[in-house]
Order: C-alpha cells, then structure tokens, then sequence
C-alpha cells in the first residue's frame, strides 16, 4: 500500500474530532469536581450513584425502552410486509406506494411532529407514550423497510419454490425457508429502529405530553448545573450500552452470513 | 433406443395456451410423455421451455388447455400436491441445512419413524452418490455435488414425474458429460418419468428416450433423437440440431411417393416422400449431413453418387477435419467431415477433390 501522510493525518483528525467528546463523558463522569474543567480531581462513583438513585431518570429510562421495544417490533414486521410485498409482488400502485413509505426518511421529522400533534388533537386522543410511539413508527418503518428489501432481495426465488415443491404450505415455506434465510435482516432491522428510537427527541418532545422520556428529559436536566454529572454518568451508561448492541448485532450479522455461506462484505466492525 | 411405444402415457398435454399479458408464451401445446420416458424440452432461449416445465410442477398457471399428469386434469392443483418434484437449474439446495436436513426436507410431513426416514435419507444419498456427506453443510459443498444433493432431494418422494430444468448448465464441460451418464443410468434404475429442459442439443440427444423441440412458444418436432437428426420436420430445426448443409434445389416432379429434385451442385435426385416432410412454404432446398458427405481418395469408388469440388477450408479437430468445400463448380458450398485415420492424409485448401454422397441422406424442405 502506498503511503499517503496527509490522507492519513486527515483520517486520525476527523476520527479524534468525531470520538474525544465522546470519550470527555467516562472522563468526567468519574472526576469529583461538580465543573467540567481540567485538571482532574481523583475518582469517584457518586455521579452513577446519583444517577441510579433518581426515581424521575428512572421513570423515563423505563419509558424510553417501552417506547423503542415497541418501535423495533411494529416497524419490523411492517417491514418484513412491506419488503416481501415489494421485493416478491408485482401490483398496481407499487412504486408510488413504496416511495410513500420511504417518504419519512426525507422528510423534516419537525413537520411530520406538528401534523402529527393536529391531527391527534383534532381527533381528541389524548398524548400519550402510544402517540409517540405511533409518530416515532412512522419515521423508522422507511428503515426498516430499506435493510428488509435488501435482505429480501439476496434470497434466490427458487428456494421458496423448492421448498414447495417438496411439499410445503406458503406458511410453512415462509417459516422454515425464509424467515430463518432473512433472520440477520430482521436482527439488523430491529436494533436500527431500536436506537433511532432510543434516542429521537423531537416526536418524544412533541407527542409525548411531558411524560418522561430518556431524550427529553436529558435535555432538561442540562439548565440545572448540578445535575450536568450525573448527566455524564447516564451519557457513559449509554455509550457502553450501544457498544454491546452494536457488538451483538455484528456477532448475529456474521453468524447469519457463515450460516448461509455467503461472502461477508462490509459491516459494521 | 430401443424404447417401447406401448408405455401408458404420464403426461398429455391438450391445447396448452399461456399468455404473460400480450406475451404469449405457450401457443398451443399438444403431445404426450410416457411413464418412465427420458423426455427432452429442448429449445433456444425464450422458446418457452422451461415455462412448459413449470406449468408442469404447478409454478405457472396456464391461460387455456389441459394438463393431465397420469390421468388426472391438474387444473387447479398447486404445486405441493402435484406429483412431482424438480431439479432446479440454481440447485435451491437450502443454506442453513445440512446435507441430511435438504434431503430429509420433504419427509416432514411423512408419518415413518425417525430411524426410517434417516434410513430413506442415507439411502438416497447413497443413490446419488454421496454416502458420508449427511453431516456437511449446505454451503461448502461443490457444484457437482450441489446437484447431487438436489437429485436426492427429489428423488426421496418417489414422484411420479422428475422435473429437471437445465440440471447441467452450472457444470463445467467434464463434469457435465459425466453427469449426463450418471443421469442416465439413474433415470434407469429409478424408473421415474424424467422431464429435463436443455438448450444444448448434444445433451439432449445424448439423454434422451424422446425429445420435443420447441420454437416460439411452439413445439417444433417431437420425435426420438434419431428421427431429430436424420429426418428433421423443419429446416429451422434442422438447422438447431447439430450441422446440416443447405444446398438449394428446384422441385421437378412430385407424384405420390417419390420426388425428383435438380439440387444445385449435385445434379438431379430422385427422393423418397419420406425424405421429404410436410410442406412449409420455404423456398426448397435440401439438406446433408456432413457426416454423409466423404472425400474420395486416389481411385476409390463412390458406392452411389459423387460430385466434383474445391477445398475452400481445412478445420482440424485432431480426431476429425472439417473441409468446406465448393460442389461441381457452383458456389454451393458444403461442409464435410472426415475421421483422420492412419494413412488418410489432410487436404490442402484449393486441392481438387471429389465428393462422394448418397440420394438417402437427403432431407428436402420446401
């Protein structure tokens, strides 16, 4: 490989600029001063003590999983219809249709929030975690969708028809041939919706009607200083969460594709 | 090709029409296919073979007509309860199986004991040659082996009727000839009515009891594959099945079951009205063979008829050469071909030779 010094020195700097914020949370998370500022003033655990200790975070930690869990799950099986239909079916309607369903992914989530929150008032149904996850449903099926078609599609039609020529129902075909073939889609599908929800904020902000949710509530507690660490601590909290997701979801994505045979490309680690 | 014409018939196909929205890909299919018969679907692509194939299996609904599979109109019937079972041209052998779980697969619903349907599975590997390979996985097997596996597969139902579409085509040209023999002897010890679908006409006249060509959605000429070569129906089919030479030729008289013919370069031939099939409508011509074309050397003798001609072009296969060769001053040109046997010379282009050729050989289009 050739050597390219400024290429390379671009790389390290884009990497630093993209991670050291990130990397600033453990650090203060775990410093005794109340500011953020160098230098360091020795260890301590009270910020994750404090954090574990607040009953109102705890509520909207709570809050925020029922949400994405519910999120991942309607958005994936809407997927795995709507990738099967597009990807298997030929019916009038179909291009204008599945660019409907993409149509979120490119539309300001500001708006869809507000015509959202019309529209719910309008009809008297009061705001609740079920509005924002309904509003947050929305925005993560076109991602669902996208990684479902593509997993869809890398399944070879003449499986589904061996499979019935042997003697199987289309159920039983689509059980035991392609759910199991398209299984690191739908993996891939659930966690992706699950941390768009995880951290959305706007539908949380908009639809949610003060109820506590993980976002929202982050963003309130920074106007109050003293709450700024156990903020960090919560920041640090996630970030090792996501990295075990994000680990498991690559674990699962090769096991599928050694699974299959395939030739793994890309990924994510 | 010593197959028997008394065999009841398996499949009838009646009227067998199928359009994909102005597409029409079956144009009125008729013809039979005996139990226990190595049929040949053979066609260019886009022929509508293998569409033929799966209104067969039941994949394909057709627009009009009837297809009976022994006796009973399947109309209606989807493809799990038909009895049938395909060899598909990508295998479809299932990736997240064993070698033992694909071809097991069909057995699920089978109301035998575990320990018989490992016996039926072990058996039927063993068949296909594959003993041992149970435990493999799906994926790291080869293409050979793909294939056998996908045999297997079908072959442990026991169908009526095996499907094969273009079983062979993935495989390179020693494993294909290879295979083509495996096949055959299966196809004879299992006794099932094989049905395989091929664009490649030597394959198809290697493997098969009957062959059906088809062009345009239309079944062309279905006969044996001796009749295929020897007397093909139409010059279109001649031209598909292995090399023939088009010479043109005037019809002189034609009276109940003899035809004489004036063919440019060899004179005027008297041919019997087998030798010429059914009118088409094409401007006449005849057709020879290469192989029934022989150069004379020296003062050999021609046993009927001979002609005189240039060597236009040498072809040398090592076991045999192909002269194309200018008849009796004209600019017919035909191609010849000879074995190169010991003490046989090849001829330079431009040497003057002469052509020896027998008035049977002929086929007449017209």
């Amino acid at each position: 490989m050739k050597r390219a010094p400024i290429l390379r020195g671009f790389t390290l700097f884009y990497l630093l600029f993209l991670y050291s914020p990130i990397l600033l949370l453990p650090i203060f998370a775990f410093n005794e001063s109340k500011v953020m500022a160098f230098p360091l003033q020795g260890f301590t655990l009270t910020w994750f003590v404090e954090m574990a200790s607040d009953q109102n975070l705890r509520n909207a930690a709570k809050n925020s999983l029922i949400i994405a869990l519910s999120v991942a799950t309607l958005s994936t099986v809407l997927g795995i219809f709507a990738a099967r239909a597009s990807v298997r079916y030929r019916f009038p309607g179909k291009a204008p249709l599945m660019s409907m369903i993409m149509l979120p992914l490119v539309l300001p989530e500001m708006i869809v929030a507000m015509a959202l929150l019309v529209v719910l008032l309008s009809l008297n149904i009061p705001l609740s975690l079920f509005t924002v996850i309904l509003g947050q449903v929305l925005i993560c099926t076109p991602f669902a969708v996208a990684i479902l078609t593509s997993a869809f599609q890398s399944l070879d039609r003449s499986l589904e028809e061996a499979a019935l020529d042997l003697g199987e129902t289309p159920w039983s075909t689509f059980r035991l041939i392609i759910l199991p073939l398209v299984m690191p889609g739908i993996m891939a599908s659930f966690l992706i919706c699950f941390t768009i929800s995880f951290d959305e904020f706007i539908i949380a902000n908009f639809l949610g009607s003060g109820q506590p949710i993980l976002s929202v509530y982050i963003f309130g507690q920074f106007r109050f200083p003293a709450k700024v660490p156990s903020m960090l601590a919560l920041g640090t909290v996630l970030v090792c969460f996501s990295i075990i997701l994000l680990g498991f979801a690559e674990y699962m994505r090769r096991r599928g594709i050694a699974k299959a045979g395939g030739k793994d490309s890309g990924g994510f680690l | 090709m010593t197959f028997s014409d008394d065999r009841p018939t398996m499949i009838e196909f009646k009227d067998v029409h199928k359009y994909y929205g102005d597409y029409h890909a079956l144009r009125g299919i008729n013809g039979s296919i005996r139990a226990g018969e190595f049929f040949s679907l053979l066609g260019p692509s886009g022929c509508g073979k293998t569409t033929l194939l799966r209104t067969i299996a039941g994949f394909e609904d057709i627009s009009s007509g009837v297809i009976m599979i022994d006796g009973k109109d399947m109309v209606g019937v989807a493809a799990n309860v038909r009895p049938t079972n395909m060899v598909f041209q990508s295998y479809a052998i299932f990736p997240h199986m064993t070698v033992e779980e694909n071809v097991g697969f069909g057995l699920r619903k089978d109301p035998r004991s575990k320990e018989d349907k490992a016996r039926a599975v072990a058996e039927a590997l063993e068949m296909v040659g594959l003993k041992g390979f149970g435990k493999r996985a799906a994926h790291a097997l080869s293409g050979g082996q793909r294939q056998r596996v996908a045999l297997a597969r079908a072959l442990i139902l026991k169908p009526k009727v095996l499907l094969l579409d273009e079983p062979l085509s993935a495989l390179d040209k020693k494993m294909r000839e290879h295979m083509q023999v495996e096949l055959i002897k299966l196809q004879r010890q299992v006794g099932i009515t094989f049905i395989l679908v091929t664009h490649d006409q030597e394959e198809a006249l290697v493997m098969s009891d009957r062959i059906a060509v088809m062009f345009e959605g239309e079944i062309a000429q279905l006969a044996d594959p001796e009749t295929l070569y020897r007397r093909p129906a139409t010059r279109k089919v001649a031209d598909f099945i292995g090399t023939m030479n088009f010479i043109p030729a005037e019809i002189l008289s034609e009276s109940g079951d003899a035809v004489e013919v004036e063919a440019k370069g060899l004179g005027r031939v008297a041919l019997d009205i087998a030798q010429a099939p059914a009118k088409t409508g094409e401007t006449p011509v005849v057709g020879l063979r290469p192989e029934t074309l022989t150069l004379l050397y020296d003062d050999q003798k021609a046993p009927e008829r001979e002609t005189d001609g240039v060597i236009d072009e040498v072809i040398y296969f090592g076991d045999m050469t192909y002269y194309d060769v200018y008849l009796g001053g004209t600019d017919v040109e035909v191609r010849l071909s000879m074995r190169n046997v010991p003490g046989r010379p090849v001829l330079d282009v431009g040497t003057k030779v002469r052509v020896a050729w027998s008035p049977s050989a002929l086929v007449l289009f017209r």
